[in-house]
C-alpha cells in the first residue's frame, strides 16, 4: 500500500566505543534509565508521528534487538498493512551483503522503500535519546518543498567537534555542511536524521555501488550540496543526547536523575515513551534498604544503600552495601559489603561480596575485568 | 492441546463498599501495579488454557478495558481466545456465585466449546496454580465435580467438571433446585464430589479487609515468592510510567514500589501504586495507596486503602486502625477533618423520642459523631412528651416567627447538651404540640414548616454546618430550601433513604406556602422523598444490598428512575446495632449469657420461652422465633404455606410476638388451633420485651419481601440464634450462609421470594440442629454471636462519605 512517507531506522556499526556494554548487545538495545532501551525513544517517537512502515536495518548481534522489538506491538507499531520490518545481511549471488556506511545500508534495502511506494523517506538513527513529532519535521520538509531536510539542535561549544555541522539562514536553508570540524562555523550540529524526497535519495545512492556515497555525513550531503539541491534544516529545540560513548551513556543516566521532569517520561501527554513489559512485580525495599535520589526498576529487591544511581530492572542490591553514583544494567547481583561508586555495571554481573571500586572516572564493569577493575576487601 | 477451558466468574460482587462503585472486584488494583484478574489470567496462560470466558456483572468497563483483546495473555486467538459474555437479563441480580441461568444466557458457548473440561473459577483470587493439576487430580478421582480449597480450608468457589455435566445443569436451570455450582456441590446426593487443597498461597479477595490482607502478605518473602514466580510470571496490562523516582529525603522500609512512583517522603510498610506521589513531609504507614494518589505535605496515613486518584492534601491525618481500616474513594480529596460540622434534621430521635428504627440511628450517630471529634448537632420538633421530660435541661434560646402561606406562626427554639452533642428543638403551638408524631391529616405542611423553620433558625450557628444530613420524607424539602437559601447555598445536603415505600405525597400548595415560589408542579401533589432525593447533593440508604436493589422498580417502585439517575452520588452504608443490647447484661432473660456460657445457658432460656408461651417444653425441639409487624413486607405470603408443611415435622416448635393485619393473623390462628402444643401466637402485645424470644429460640425467621436494614437479624445474631433469612437487603449484608465444609457462615439465607426456597433452608436448619453434628452446630453459634454490627462503625462511614462530599467540592 502507498505511503508517503516511510521510516528507515540505521542500527550502525558495533557501538564499539560503548565497548564490553555491546558485547552481545546492538547498541539500540543498550538499557538505559533502568526500565528502557535506547531504541524505544525513537519506535515511540515513531508511534506518536503515526508513522507505521519502518525498516530497521542491522547487521551486528541482530538476536536480542529483533526479540525485544518483535511486531512493535508494544509500540503500538503493529499495524496491519504496516509494522516493523528487519532489514537484516544476506547473500546475494553467494555473498553476504556487509553494510560499509550508512547510506551504503539504505541503499542495499532500496527495495524496500519502492515496495511502500514512499514519496518521502526519513532516515534515523536507533540509539538517541530524545523525543520528536516527525510529523512536524515532514510539515516544515513539505513547506519549503526541501529535497532533504536535516534535524539540527544546538551544541555546546566544546562538543561541536565531534558532530556533523550545519550552517543555515533565517528561512533554515543550509549554507553549509562540515562533518566534524575542527573549526565548526556554528553551534547547529546535526541529528543524523534526515529526510528525503525519495527520487532525490536513489539519485544520489546511485553510485554508492561503485564505492561512492557511502556514508550520509561524509559523502552524500557534501555531494548533494554540491549539486544545488534544495536542503533545509529542521531546528529541533528540547533534549537531544546521542549516547554512543561511556561517558554520554552515564552522563545522560545522570541527566535522568537530576532533572525531576527528564523527558516528561511520567506524563500522560504528548510523546509517551513506551517501552516492552518484562512482565515482573514491583520492585521491593526491605528493611535495611535505603534509597536517595535515585531510580529504580521493576522486579529489583534493595536491601542495601542507592545513592543518585540508576537501577534496571530485576537488580538485587544485599545488605550493607552501598551503590553511589552508579548505573546499574538490568539483572545486577550486588552481594553483601560491596561499595560502588562512578561505575556502569554491565546487565547480568554478580558483584561478589565485599567488592570495592571507587572509580575516579566511569568505569564499565563485566564479568570479565570484574577482578582487575576492583578489589576484594577480606 | 488443552483440554481445558474456563468460565471466569465475575458475577461476584463480595462486599468492598465503595471500592466498587467504579469498577468490578476483578478490575481491583492490587500488589501495587496488578488488578486481581490478572492472576487469573495469568494463570490461564501459564497453565495453556486459550478459551476464556468471562461473565461480569454492573459496571465492566474497567475491566474490559484492562482486558483489551486479551493479548496479554495470549488470548487473542484465531480460534478461542477471550470472551466477555455480557448480561442480557438486566434484572438478574449479582450473587454469591454465577447461576446456571446467567450462564444460560450464553449457551452457545458453551455448546461451542471445543474442550471436553470446564473450570469455573473468581475473578478475585489472588493465587498461582496450575489449573491442570486440579484437572489431573478430578480424572486421577474419577469425580463428577471437583472443588478447589485453600489449605486453610476457605472454599474458592473454583470448580472443575465436565462440559456435558455443567450444560446439563445450564439447559434445566429452570427445573433445577441448585441455582449455582455451590449449591450441586453442597445438596445434591447425585454426584461425585472431590476435593483439592492448594497448598501455595492464595487469597480469596471479596472485602476491603482481605484486600489490605493480602496486599501486606506480599512483604513477606515466601508469599512473593509463591506468587511470583519466575518460570510462572504474572503479566498485566503494559503502561508507561517511567521507573520509580527516590528524592532526596526519601525513606523507605520494607514496602513495595511500583514503577512511575515518586518518593520524597516517608514509607514504611505499604503498597504504592503506579504514578503514585509522596511528598516530603509525609509519612505513609501500613498503607495501599494505589494508581495516582498524591500524599501531600504534612500528613499522615495510615491503616489505609486509598482508591486511585485519592488526593491527601497538606495537614490531613488518615488515620484507620488495623481493625478499621480508612478507606477512600476513588479521585476523593482528603481534607484534614478538623473541625467537620455535622447538623442532622429529623422528626424523631433517641432517647428522645422513638416510633421506629430512624430514631435510633440519628440518635446514635449523633452521640458517635461527637466521640469521633466531630461538631455534631441535631435539629427536631419539640413534642410535648420530650417537654415534659426534658422540661429542666431545655435551655430556651431564642423565640421567632415564621410565615408560612398566608400567616405567621411563633416558633421557641430550645437546646439541649448532651455528651458533646447540640440537640435544638423547635416548639410550634400550631404545629407540633400534639400527642403523636405523625398520622395527621396535615402531616406535609406540619413537616414542610418544620423544614423551614429550620432554615430560618439556622443562623442560631456562627458558622454554618458543613453537612446537612436528612433522614427520610419528613425532611425532603430542606434540599430544596437549601439551595434557595442565600447564606446556606453551598452547604451540602445529605439525604439518607430508610424504607423507600413512605414517601411523602401531600398538596402541591405546599411549595407555595414555605415559600418556594419559583419551584412549578404540575401535579396537584408533590413527593417530599422524591424532591429530596433530586435535590440533595449526595443520597444514601441503610444497607448496601438495599442500595443495590433500589436500582430496580420492584424495590423502588415510581421512584425508580430517579435512583437511578443518581447513582453516582448513591451510597450504602449498613446500619448497626446499638452497644446496649447484649445478652450478657440483658436483665430481662431468665439467665444472661455469654458466647462463653452460651451451651450452658441458652437451654435455660429455651425452657423458659416454652413455658412462657405454653408450648411443650423439651430441649430437643427446634424453635423458631419472630418478633415482628404482621404485615406483607415481612414475608407472610411465603411463610404460612411454608409453616403449613414444615409443622407437620413433630419436633418443631414456632413462637410469634406482633400484631398486624388479619388476613395473616386468620391463617396463623388456624395453625395455632391445629399444632396448639407447639404454636404460639402472641398477638397485639406490641410493647412486651420481645428478648425472651432472642434468647429462647434456637432460630429467627425473617423471609421479608424486602428490608432496608433490618435489626432484628442482628439482635438474633447477638443472641446466639441463628437467622433463617431472604437475601434482601440489610439481611442479606448481615447475614452469611453457613458452609459446613470451611465452617464459616453465621445464618441460612435462600434468594428466591418462594415458600419452597424457605422450606429448604428451614429443612437445612432443622437437620443441622438435630441430626447434624454438634461441634458444627456450635461453630454456627459462635460464628452468629461473634458477628459485629455496631453504630460506631455506621458512624465512621458517615464520616468518611461526609468528608468525600466536602472533598467533591473541591474540584
Amino acid at each position: 500500500m502507498k505511503r508517503s512517507l516511510i521510516a528507515m531506522i540505521l542500527v550502525g556499526g558495533k557501538g564499539s566505543r560503548l565497548n564490553e556494554i555491546t558485547k552481545d548487545t546492538a547498541k539500540p538495545a543498550v538499557s538505559f534509565g533502568a526500565k528502557y532501551r535506547l531504541i524505544d525513544f525513537t519506535l515511540s517517537s515513531l508511534s506518536y508521528s503515526n508513522i507505521d512502515v519502518v525498516g530497521l536495518i542491522t547487521q551486528y548481534e541482530p538476536y536480542e534487538l529483533m526479540n525485544y522489538i518483535g511486531n512493535g506491538g508494544s509500540w503500538d507499531l503493529d499495524t496491519i498493512e504496516g509494522g516493523v520490518s528487519f532489514l537484516t545481511p544476506y547473500a546475494k549471488s553467494g555473498e553476504v551483503q556487509w553494510q560499509k556506511g550508512t547510506a551504503h545500508a539504505i541503499s542495499q534495502y532500496f527495495n524496500f522503500v519502492k515496495q511502500y511506494q514512499a514519496d518521502h523517506v526519513l532516515i534515523l538513527a536507533g540509539d538517541h535519546i530524545y523525543k520528536m513529532d516527525y510529523q512536524k519535521m515532514f510539515e516544515h520538509h513539505l513547506k519549503m518543498n526541501s529535497d532533504i531536510t536535516i534535524a539540527s539542535v544546538d551544541v555546546p561549544q566544546n562538543e561541536a567537534t565531534r558532530f556533523g555541522i550545519i550552517d543555515y539562514d533565517a528561512d533554515t536553508s543550509i549554507k553549509s555542511f562540515q562533518e566534524k570540524p575542527e573549526q565548526p562555523k556554528s553551534l547547529h550540529a546535526s541529528m543524523g536524521i534526515y529526510l528525503f524526497k525519495t527520487a532525490v535519495l536513489e539519485y544520489l545512492l546511485k553510485d554508492v555501488e561503485h564505492g561512492e556515497s557511502l556514508d550520509f555525513g561524509i559523502n552524500v550531503i557534501p555531494r548533494a550540496h554540491n549539486e544545488k539541491f534544495r536542503l533545509y534544516a529542521y531546528p529541533f529545540k528540547g533534549y537531544w543526547r546521542d549516547v554512543g560513548t561511556i561517558e554520554s551513556l552515564f552522563q545522560a543516566n545522570m541527566d535522568m536523575l537530576d532533572d525531576p521532569a527528564y523527558l516528561d517520561l511520567n506524563l500522560s501527554k504528548g510523546i509517551q515513551i513506551y517501552s516492552k513489559s518484562m512482565n515482573l512485580p514491583p520492585h521491593i525495599v526491605l528493611e535495611d534498604g535505603m534509597i536517595k535520589n535515585s531510580v529504580i526498576a521493576d522486579g529489583c529487591i534493595i536491601d542495601g544503600t542507592v545513592l543518585h544511581s540508576t537501577v534496571g530492572y530485576q537488580t538485587v542490591v544485599m545488605k550493607n552495601s552501598v551503590i553511589e553514583n552508579c548505573v546499574l544494567l538490568p539483572s545486577t547481583f550486588v552481594s553483601e559489603n560491596v561499595y560502588l561508586k562512578n561505575v556502569i555495571v554491565n546487565k547480568g554481573v554478580i558483584i561478589p561480596s565485599n567488592y570495592r571500586l571507587i572509580a575516579k572516572e566511569i568505569t564499565v564493569i563485566d564479568s570479565s575485568n570484574l577482578s582487575e577493575a576492583g578489589e576484594i576487601d577480606e | 492441546m488443552n483440554n481445558l477451558f474456563m468460565v471466569v466468574d465475575a458475577t461476584i460482587k463480595g462486599n468492598y463498599n465503595k471500592l466498587t462503585r467504579h469498577r468490578m472486584p476483578g478490575a481491583m488494583p492490587f500488589g501495587a501495579k496488578y488488578r486481581l484478574i490478572d492472576f487469573t489470567l495469568s494463570n490461564c496462560k501459564n497453565s495453556g488454557i486459550r478459551n476464556v470466558a468471562i461473565f461480569p456483572y454492573g459496571n465492566y468497563r474497567s475491566l474490559s478495558d484492562h482486558i483489551g483483546s486479551g493479548d496479554r495473555w495470549d488470548l487473542s486467538r484465531r480460534k478461542d481466545g477471550i470472551f466477555i459474555l455480557q448480561p442480557k437479563n438486566l434484572n438478574l441480580k449479582s450473587e454469591d456465585s454465577i447461576s446456571f441461568q446467567r450462564m444460560y444466557e450464553h449457551i452457545e458457548y458453551f455448546m461451542r466449546s471445543s474442550q471436553e473440561y470446564v473450570i469455573v473459577t473468581p475473578a478475585n483470587i489472588v493465587w498461582n496454580i496450575d489449573y491442570n493439576d486440579v484437572l489431573n487430580n478430578h480424572t486421577l478421582r474419577q469425580a463428577d465435580i471437583t472443588e478447589v480449597l485453600s489449605i486453610d480450608g476457605t472454599r474458592l468457589k473454583t470448580f472443575v467438571l465436565s462440559k456435558d455435566l455443567l450444560l446439563s445443569f445450564i439447559r434445566n436451570y429452570d427445573d433445577l433446585q441448585y441455582r449455582n455450582l455451590t449449591e450441586v456441590f453442597d445438596y445434591s446426593p447425585s454426584v461425585n464430589k472431590n476435593a483439592y487443597v492448594f497448598e501455595s498461597s492464595c487469597f480469596f479477595i471479596n472485602t476491603p479487609e482481605e484486600l489490605f490482607k493480602a496486599n501486606m502478605a506480599l512483604l513477606e518473602i515466601d508469599t512473593r515468592h509463591q506468587l511470583f514466580n519466575p518460570q510462572r510470571p504474572i503479566f498485566s496490562k503494559e503502561t508507561m510510567s517511567s521507573p520509580s523516582r527516590y528524592g532526596d529525603n526519601a525513606f523507605v522500609k520494607n514496602s513495595i514500589i511500583a514503577s512511575g512512583a515518586v518518593i520524597e517522603g516517608t514509607v514504611y510498610n505499604s503498597i504504592i501504586g503506579r504514578k503514585a506521589i509522596i511528598k516530603k513531609g509525609a509519612v505513609v504507614k501500613n498503607s495501599v495507596v494505589m494508581n495516582q494518589c498524591i500524599i501531600e505535605d504534612d500528613t499522615l496515613v495510615q491503616y489505609s486503602i486509598l482508591d486511585k486518584e485519592t488526593k491527601v492534601l497538606e495537614k490531613a491525618f488518615v488515620n484507620g486502625s488495623i481493625d478499621d481500616l480508612f478507606i477512600s474513594e476513588k479521585k476523593q480529596i482528603v481534607v484534614s477533618d478538623k473541625g467537620l460540622k455535622v447538623l442532622q434534621i429529623a422528626v424523631e430521635c433517641e432517647p428522645f423520642v422513638k416510633t421506629g428504627g430512624l430514631a435510633d440511628v440519628v440518635g446514635a450517630l449523633a452521640q458517635n459523631y461527637s466521640k469521633l471529634g466531630v461538631e455534631s448537632s441535631v435539629m427536631m420538633p419539640l413534642y410535648p412528651r420530650i417537654k415534659d421530660k426534658y422540661r429542666v435541661l431545655l435551655e430556651m434560646r431564642l423565640e421567632a416567627i415564621i410565615p408560612y402561606g398566608q400567616k405567621n406562626y411563633k416558633v421557641t427554639l430550645y437546646s439541649y447538651l448532651d455528651k458533646n452533642t447540640n440537640f435544638y428543638f423547635i416548639e410550634s403551638y400550631d404545629f407540633f404540640d400534639r400527642e403523636m408524631i405523625y398520622g395527621y391529616e396535615d402531616d406535609g405542611d406540619r413537616f414542610a414548616f418544620f423544614s423551614k423553620a429550620c432554615l430560618s433558625l439556622i443562623d442560631i450557628f456562627e458558622e454554618l454546618p458543613d453537612i446537612i444530613h436528612i433522614h427520610d420524607w419528613h425532611t425532603g424539602l430542606i434540599p430544596l430550601l437549601v439551595k434557595n437559601d442565600e447564606r446556606a447555598k453551598n452547604v451540602k445536603t445529605l439525604m439518607t433513604i430508610h424504607n423507600i415505600d413512605y414517601q411523602g405525597i401531600h398538596p402541591a400548595g405546599i411549595l407555595n406556602r414555605i415559600g418556594l415560589t419559583d419551584v412549578v408542579s404540575y401535579k396537584p401533589t408533590i413527593n417530599f422523598m422524591e424532591l429530596g432525593l433530586n435535590n440533595a447533593s449526595t443520597i444514601s440508604t441503610v444497607s448496601p444490598t438495599y442500595h443495590d436493589e433500589l436500582r430496580y422498580e420492584y424495590y423502588s417502585k415510581n421512584l425508580v428512575e430517579i435512583i437511578n439517575r443518581r447513582e453516582r452520588d448513591f451510597y450504602g452504608i449498613l446500619n448497626g446495632l446499638s452497644e446496649e443490647i447484649n445478652p450478657e447484661t440483658d436483665l430481662t432473660i431468665k439467665v444472661p449469657y455469654s458466647a462463653n456460657t452460651v451451651f450452658r445457658d441458652k437451654p435455660i432460656n429455651k425452657k423458659y420461652l416454652q413455658e412462657i408461651m405454653n408450648i411443650e417444653v423439651g430441649e430437643n425441639f427446634f424453635v423458631l422465633g419472630m418478633v415482628t409487624r404482621i404485615v406483607e413486607q415481612k414475608g407472610f405470603d411465603i411463610l404460612i404455606p411454608a409453616l403449613e408443611e414444615f409443622m407437620a415435622q413433630n419436633n418443631v416448635e414456632f413462637v410469634l410476638l406482633g400484631t398486624g393485619e388479619d388476613r395473616y393473623i386468620q391463617k396463623l390462628k388456624e395453625l395455632e388451633v391445629k399444632y396448639p402444643n407447639r404454636f404460639r401466637l402472641n398477638i397485639g402485645y406490641d410493647a412486651t420485651n420481645p428478648y425472651y424470644i432472642y434468647a429462647g429460640a434456637d432460630a429467627y425467621l425473617m423471609p421479608s419481601r424486602f428490608e432496608p436494614c433490618g435489626t432484628s437479624q442482628m439482635i438474633a445474631l447477638k443472641y446466639g440464634t441463628i437467622p433463617i433469612v431472604r437475601q434482601t437487603g440489610g439481611l442479606n449484608d448481615t447475614v452469611e450462609q453457613f458452609d459446613t465444609i470451611s465452617k464459616k457462615g453465621n445464618g441460612f439465607k435462600f434468594y428466591n421470594y418462594d415458600s419452597k426456597d424457605l422450606l429448604f433452608q428451614l429443612h437445612n436448619a432443622l437437620n443441622l440442629f438435630t441430626n447434624g453434628d454438634s461441634i458444627l452446630c456450635h461453630q454456627l453459634i459462635q460464628n452468629a454471636m461473634s458477628a459485629h454490627f455496631s453504630l460506631e462503625i455506621s458512624a465512621k462511614s458517615y464520616v468518611e462519605l461526609y468528608r468525600a462530599m466536602i472533598g467533591l467540592n473541591n474540584q
